[in-house]
């Protein structure tokens, strides 16, 4: 009913004394989709996170959350957002039920009112089993879908997720996905921040690079991945050094050389491999794969996300 | 313009009474760590100093202006019991709030404002600071120790005595200095700050006692001004102007802390 940007930013600078954390950007997210911030640590991403979940000025530009300015109406924002922070901010203290009970008496809610969403969520987070045990001895992703419950009881407008499965094992990264995918297919607007191309290719409708306090591209994942690279990437391995004296010259439409290997960006991987081995180039290993928002981002910034 | 929700926002005593109701909330799995400060160590002090202590100096009346020296010792125990919660509570949940266990960033992730955060866990503080100052004035009076009736607003004015310190400790612990989060100022006040306020402010021995020199370094500490309130609450001997100049020290304290606490919170907490 209204197609007005749940967050629009135009100019959105955040500096730190001397230090600009987030450089002049623009972005816009819609209502229903999940937005991303994707790029390495340091570029600027949880800043931004924090200024739409205000609770850190902006320094300059404009922001818009939900229509309002966080600067004036940083608690009519709060009021409906859901933060799942980097760090979790749980209390070990408390069980789970009672992390849920008392975040939701933060926004005014009856305590039956918590009570009933606090079932439906632990379900939904599958912890209903460990309602009431304590927090501390829960793992790392037991932790995290226990802070995403509680930042959904307040039944939110907008999920802001900073980071949400750094530091979990592949599992439970996947339990976690598979969670937020759901939430997404009920029209819960999220938006997030991630170092992981493949976090960003599974949850993103659209999202946005960021290297150094700026945008450097955005789009969807394949209009990124058609924008800017090849189909096909093919992967050399060595022995020790890379070490090719030109003899890949004029293969493939891009080569990058990293430390420990080479990626030739083309649109035909089969016979790139074919051309590598009629040259003679002395490879340990060579595989052909589809290019990722990793190679997008290596071709606009020269670096790889995860260093 | 993407239209807000008519969702009603709480107010901010709503908000603030929440907060106070989470510190509740966990103090039931911590309450027993709590016990030995806030309730036996003072019975302690009161039987061992007051009690035992007191029998051989009973003849020094005059000096403690007519009191036995159980009576002169049981009501500054009102306010060092305060004190010491007040402190702890100044300290360790605030750190933990901001920087151990960052459960302040949670809150402040919600409508709840920084001020309220501040209020209502210090709300939280009070309640603590009442129940301790409360039960050992009882103890003290059951035993003898205080027999005004003018006794039962000792507690309130131990409870002005702790947020005296809550307040300031509150200020510096959340203030950008105490950055890196290690927590290790909080021996160091103990030891030089409060011990050294705990044994010089007039608690054991009036502070005339003191070298001259010394005196006024005594009159200017906080817990000075809150012993001399609950000795004279608890001796029966209250004089307005001096019960005003004590009241409005301590109110100082406890105002110029709360405001710093709230301005530093902010200042770490929303960067």
């Amino acid at each position: 009913m209204d197609d007005a940007p749940l967050i629009e930013a135009r100019g959105l600078t955040k500096r730190f004394g001397e230090f600009v954390a987030v450089d002049g950007i623009d972005f816009a997210v819609a209502c229903g989709e999940t937005f991303g911030f994707l790029g390495p640590n340091g570029a600027g991403k949880s800043s931004t996170m924090r200024m739409i979940g205000a609770v850190s000025p902006v320094s300059g530009g404009t922001l818009r959350v939900l229509g309002l300015d966080p600067a004036t109406h940083g608690a009519e924002i709060k009021q409906r957002l859901g933060v799942v922070p980097q760090q979790d901010t749980l209390d070990f203290e408390l069980t789970v039920y009672e992390n849920i009970l008392v975040y939701g008496r933060y926004f005014g809610l009856p305590k039956d009112v918590i009570r009933t969403r606090a079932d439906e969520l632990l379900e939904f987070v599958q912890l209903n089993e460990r309602r009431d045990s304590r927090v501390e001895p829960l793992s790392g992703g037991m932790k995290r879908r226990l802070t995403i419950a509680r930042a959904l009881v307040n039944e939110p407008s907008l999920l802001l997720l900073d980071e949400p499965t750094t530091g979990l094992d592949p599992q439970a990264r996947h339990v976690l996905w598979d969670r937020l995918y759901r939430l997404k297919q009920q029209g819960v607007t999220q938006v997030l921040t991630t170092h992981y191309m493949d976090e960003a290719e599974q949850l993103c409708d659209r999202l946005v690079v960021m290297d150094r306090a700026k945008i450097v591209a955005q789009g969807s994942p394949r209009e990124l991945i058609r924008k800017y690279v090849q189909r096909e990437v093919v992967e050399l391995r060595f022995a020790g050094e890379p070490s090719v004296d030109g003899r890949l010259d004029g293969l493939g439409d891009r080569v990058e050389v990293l430390a420990d290997r080479i990626l030739i960006g083309t649109d035909d991987g089969d016979a790139c491999v074919h051309a590598v081995h009629e040259r003679g180039v002395a490879v340990e290993s060579m595989l052909v794969r589809r290019s990722t928002l990793e190679d997008v981002f290596l071709t606009l910034t020269g670096r790889t996300l995860v260093d | 313009m993407a239209a807000v929700a008519a969702q009603p926002l709480t107010t901010p005593v709503q908000r603030a009474t929440a907060v106070t109701a989470w510190h509740a909330r966990s103090y039931r799995r911590t309450w027993r760590a709590t016990i030995t400060t806030a309730f036996l160590n003072p019975v302690f002090f009161l039987v061992s100093v007051g009690v035992l202590l007191g029998k051989l100096i009973d003849d020094q009346q005059a000096a403690l202006g007519g009191l036995s020296y159980v009576e002169f010792v049981a009501p500054a125990l009102v306010a060092t019991t305060a004190m010491q919660v007040g402190t702890n509570d100044g300290m360790f949940p605030v750190m933990a709030g901001i920087r151990w266990l960052r459960t302040y960033h949670a809150v402040l992730a919600t409508p709840v404002r920084v001020a309220e955060l501040v209020l209502g866990a210090m709300a939280w503080s009070v309640i603590r600071m009442l129940v301790a100052a409360t039960i050992f004035t009882a103890v003290a009076a059951l035993g003898g120790a205080i027999d005004s009736p003018l006794a039962i607003f000792a507690p309130f004015a131990a409870l002005l005595c702790g947020l005296a310190f809550h307040a300031p400790l509150a200020a510096f612990t959340s203030s950008p200095m105490l950055e890196d989060g290690s927590g290790g100022w909080f021996p160091a006040i103990n030891r030089f700050v409060i011990i050294p306020m705990f044994l010089f402010s007039g608690t054991f021995f009036p502070v005339s006692q003191l070298p001259d020199w010394l005196e006024p370094v005594a009159w200017a500490t906080p817990l000075w001004h809150g012993i001399e309130l609950c000795r004279d609450l608890c001796t029966g001997s209250v004089e307005l102007v001096a019960t005003l100049a004590h009241v409005g020290y301590l109110g100082a304290f406890v105002a110029v802390g709360a405001a710093l606490a709230v301005r530093f919170h902010e200042r770490t907490l929303l960067k």
